[in-house]
């Protein structure tokens, strides 16, 4: 069990003087190095923690209206969000050493709210993985069972928060990257409404799916960071300006909710017969509740997963155009000349899997081919969130395991990357559509491992969602 | 080889830096001539991370130059990826417009040599960025990159397949640089490459309605280079289709020192650019009303104020074609014209003396040191005679320019420049000069009618230069003739 579960315990124990910021850090850290193993960071800011938590205490003596919203809150970012000075590489040799010139506009406002960096995070290399052992730095191990992988691409911030090395994780989520290690780590995982969250600073894979969310143990957590992190950004012309409501505050969950699930997806060859379990346990559970859980047809589930590849591909080969081994980066030395010091830099600097799909979305984007496959995923991207446009006009919420899979033992899959690709079936819907989503635990298998479901609301109803998600995440 | 028998057919690509102060979509600095790599941020060296803003100054750019050649303005804008691998391309691919151009159609005029206009149809009018620069060292194993200029705005201009000749193209990039230098959206400078120009160039014989297959010339960064690569080309093509050949669609550059094309690449391993829409932009939709705004603030176009100038102030199309060259110019002479009715004499003014002046002084038609009304005093003292036309240009207008507080007229006065036309005292100049010349003057009554110019210049002298020529004209045939 964690130690704190959310930050309204850490402040409430420093404000006893059960403890103090300091104190906090100095356990987290102490669990870093006790839980090393678990490979989660790439690397931890002991000295800037330590100091940070000092001027916290001080500030909390001497000036407490002064102290952020976000004081106590010690975090992890994945190592795909840029902090100033400090290094970014997206578990990528390309980027090995590279320092990042200025923070991610999510980041600097945490910041702002005296939240505490402890480290960043290891992840799938350019959050290309749903196993996270597609990193440099090697793999993550689920803390609950070391054989088995924690899940990805942010499988480094799950286990951060899951072997209670911080209280929560920045991560990124581009076809379910939060919510499927939330989910096989036992944690709540969060991904807000594409344009929620302002990207820049996050190193792009596919930019028109990519949002920063959020792994803790508890919904309010996520409110309160949403809250903070949340908003328009000048830097980043796709993120909305929509008003950000104040989530943290907006957490009582009112009346009785209309919820649809897919019997096709309940019904898929490929589900884990537990997790199919878990998951009607968990609808009757709501319909305890008293919540209407309906039946709803979804004709297009088959054609989510192809769809999600072809368009996150293609934009991932032109994003990752710039690591090139010109400017910055890993640069072949065994290169003679441009085209050498394209193709050497590149075909030493980035993994299989980066590769895998670097050709992918190539393809997809070739003349020639373009119609077949990147323009027919446009439509069909289309069509997929016109039909949960319609859903969202009569439910509030859609439910959905979130994985439709156990964690997988770390190398059973290396051999067969469509079948992890099909693993992200239940996830990527939400990133196609736009839409917020959460992953909240749900049991446990009879071997111990987590399982978690997932809500989804229609664009921009976080405050809905975490409201609804905070009163059935049952035991908390 | 029977070239006669073919035309040329020529269209344009035309690349505009647009002047604006801040990158097309970061805000740094675009200056031209700053060390190499200062003038960058991690936007525009592509840093992980990064995303693009647009800078709304480009947007406005373009539609002024869409509405001046009364194209139709897009009003949503889409962004799409031009994706390439190279060394000044710091992202690995540019940002452009490909399915949603800003301005569609549209017409620019072009002055022929005979004097007649042509109009030039334009296809379409893009945004998009610029790529830096590369310097090769010939003496090194090394190229060196500035990136200074990555992310610079830039406008393609593309023309339907209109022009005729070197000539045409010639009065078509002569045009648009009036025209850009007029709206004020970018200096026009070719040689620093604020405008650059692809050609492509196919021929057909001469009455044929297909169009033959096109190369397209690479680059042109001056109107001499454009003239010599287009000249070539043409023979090279009509010379490998008299003898049996055809014409394989190519991408060419054109080497100046052997004033030669050669093909950069076929188009069998042809670039493929991957083009697809821009993720990190958003559609950019424009207002009508700010497009009207846009339009109320047009400046009036070159080729309006020249035909103007011929109709309104009844000026030569010569004098026209100089005034309306620089907007500053024509600004400048409808300002005089509104201190004087004399439009000719102000058109002289300004030609022959005012721009000159300008020149050799550096200074900027805004910054002249002589104010419009004395000028236009100026121009009425030789108007009326008060001061000979060449005496004024020679002596007053200098001195003008030295004392720009004191009026023309109190100038000339002191350097007793005011011509003479009392009729007595001419009279008896005139006649002084007779009696102390008699030999000329037997020989002018005996038929030598070419020694009244040195009766002139006597009776000038005498003067000081002060005797009014047409009056002593008069006075001087009147004695002689008697």
């Amino acid at each position: 069990m964690p130690k704190y579960n959310s930050l309204k315990d850490i402040q409430e124990a420093i404000s006893k003087e059960a403890t103090t910021c300091l104190e906090v850090v100095q356990y987290y850290l102490s669990q870093i190095k006790q839980q090393e193993h678990l490979n989660a960071y790439v690397a931890v800011y002991e000295e800037e923690a330590l100091e940070k938590a000092r001027q916290i205490d001080q500030k909390r003596r001497e000036n407490p209206d002064q102290l952020g919203r976000l004081w106590g809150m010690v975090i992890s970012h994945k190592d795909v969000i840029c902090y100033k000075n400090h290094g970014v590489t997206a578990g990528s040799k390309i980027l090995n050493g590279f320092t990042s010139l200025f923070s991610a506009t999510a980041l600097e406002r945490v910041l702002a709210e005296d939240a505490i960096i402890i480290g960043r995070v290891n992840c799938d290399e350019f959050a290309m993985g749903s196993s996270n052992e597609n990193s440099y730095y090697g793999p993550v191990r689920n803390a609950a069972d070391v054989a088995k992988i924690p899940g990805g691409s942010s499988g480094g911030s799950a286990v951060s928060v899951q072997a209670d090395t911080c209280l929560a994780s920045l991560g990124t989520d581009t076809g379910g990257s939060v919510r499927q290690p939330a989910a096989f780590c036992g944690l709540v995982g969060f991904k807000p409404s594409y344009g929620r969250i302002s990207r820049y600073g996050l190193l792009a894979y596919g930019s028109s799916f990519d949002q920063i969310g959020i792994l803790s143990h508890s919904v309010s957590d996520v409110a309160i960071l949403l809250e903070v992190m949340a908003g328009a950004d000048e830097y980043d012309s796709t993120a909305s300006q929509k008003p950000v409501p104040a989530y943290s505050q907006l957490l009582a969950s009112a009346g009785k909710k209309r919820i649809a699930y897919f019997p096709i997806a309940l019904e898929h060859s490929g589900l884990d017969p537990e997790i199919k379990s878990a998951t009607q346990a968990f609808i009757q559970h709501l319909e305890a509740a008293g919540h209407e859980v309906l039946p709803v047809d979804f004709e297009y589930l088959d054609y989510i997963v192809p769809t999600y590849y072809v368009l996150t591909t293609a934009e991932a080969s032109s994003n990752l155009s710039r690591y090139d081994g010109i400017r910055f980066g890993y640069r072949s030395e065994n290169a003679t000349d441009l085209i050498s010091t394209y193709k050497k830099s590149r075909t030493e600097g980035f993994g299989n899997e980066v590769k895998r799909r670097i050709m992918l979305g190539t393809f997809v984007l070739s003349s020639g081919y373009y119609d077949a496959y990147y323009s027919k995923a446009q439509k069909a991207r289309r069509l997929i969130q016109d039909r949960m446009a319609a859903i969202f006009q009569e439910f509030d919420f859609i439910l959905m395991p979130t994985s439709p899979v156990a964690p997988w033992t770390i190398g059973e899959k290396l051999d067969d990357p469509v079948a992890v690709y099909l693993a992200d079936i239940f996830t990527v819907q939400a990133n196609l559509a736009g839409i917020p989503a959460i992953s909240i635990p749900a049991g446990q298998h009879s071997y111990g491992l987590p399982i978690g479901v997932q809500l989804m609301a229609a664009r921009f109803e976080e405050a809905a969602l975490l409201a609804f998600a905070q009163g059935v995440a049952g035991g908390e | 080889m029977p070239y006669d028998k073919y035309e040329t057919v020529i269209g344009l690509e035309i690349h505009v830096q647009l002047s604006t102060k801040s990158k097309a979509f970061c805000g740094d600095d675009t200056s031209f001539g700053g060390s190499p790599n200062t003038q960058v941020s991690t936007i525009s060296l592509g840093h992980p991370g990064t995303l693009p803003r647009i800078n709304k100054q480009q947007v406005a750019y373009a539609v002024r130059l869409g509405l001046a050649l009364g194209s139709r303005i897009n009003l949503r804008n889409t962004f799409d990826r031009k994706n390439y691998f190279y060394a000044d391309l710091p992202k690995g691919y540019q940002i452009t417009q490909d399915k949603a151009p800003i301005c569609i159609g549209g017409t620019v005029p072009i002055r022929l040599d005979s004097g007649e206009t042509k109009k030039i149809r334009i296809h379409h009018i893009h945004m998009e960025e610029d790529a830096g620069k590369l310097m090769h060292d010939s003496n090194a194993p090394v190229s060196l990159i500035d990136l200074n200029r990555a992310g610079v705005p830039l406008l393609e201009i593309v023309t339907e397949p209109d022009l005729r000749s070197a000539g045409e193209v010639d009065a078509l990039m002569s045009g648009m640089r009036q025209l850009i230098r007029y709206l004020g959206i970018s200096d026009g400078n070719m040689e620093q490459g604020s405008m650059r120009c692809d050609c492509n160039v196919s021929v057909r014989l001469r009455g044929a309605s297909q169009l033959g297959q096109r190369c397209e010339i690479k680059n042109l960064n001056s109107m001499r280079y454009a003239r010599r690569a287009i000249a070539y080309e043409t023979r090279r093509q009509i010379d490998i289709l008299e003898t049996g050949g055809s014409i394989s669609q190519q991408t060419l550059n054109f080497d100046p020192s052997s004033g030669t094309t050669s093909p950069l690449r076929d188009k069998e391993d042809a670039h493929d650019y991957r083009y697809f829409p821009e993720p990190d932009l958003p559609p950019l939709v424009l207002s009508e009303s700010w497009i009207q705004h846009l339009q109320s603030e047009m400046p009036a176009l070159p080729w309006d104020l020249f035909e103007r100038f011929q109709t309104q102030y009844g000026l030569p199309a010569y004098d026209a074609e100089l005034l309306t060259a620089e907007h500053t110019t024509a600004l400048f002479f409808m300002d005089l014209c509104r201190h004087t009715q004399a439009y000719k004499a102000a058109a002289n003014l300004i030609i022959n003396k005012v721009l000159p002046f300008a020149n050799e002084n550096a200074c900027t038609l805004d910054a002249f040191p002589i104010g419009l009304p004395a000028l236009a005093e100026f121009i009425q003292l030789i108007e009326q005679g008060q001061v000979a036309a060449a005496t004024a240009y020679q002596q007053l207008f200098p001195a003008m320019a030295e004392e720009p507080d004191k009026k023309p007229m109190h100038l000339a006065e002191a350097l007793q420049l005011i011509q003479n036309s009392d009729a007595d005292e001419l009279e008896k100049w005139v006649s002084a000069v007779l009696e102390a010349n008699p030999e000329e003057v037997s020989r002018y009554q005996k038929g030598k009618k070419g020694l009244l110019g040195f009766f002139m210049g006597e009776v000038m002298k005498q003067s000081k230069g002060k005797a009014d020529p047409k009056l002593t004209t008069a006075l001087l045939k009147r004695a002689l003739d008697a």
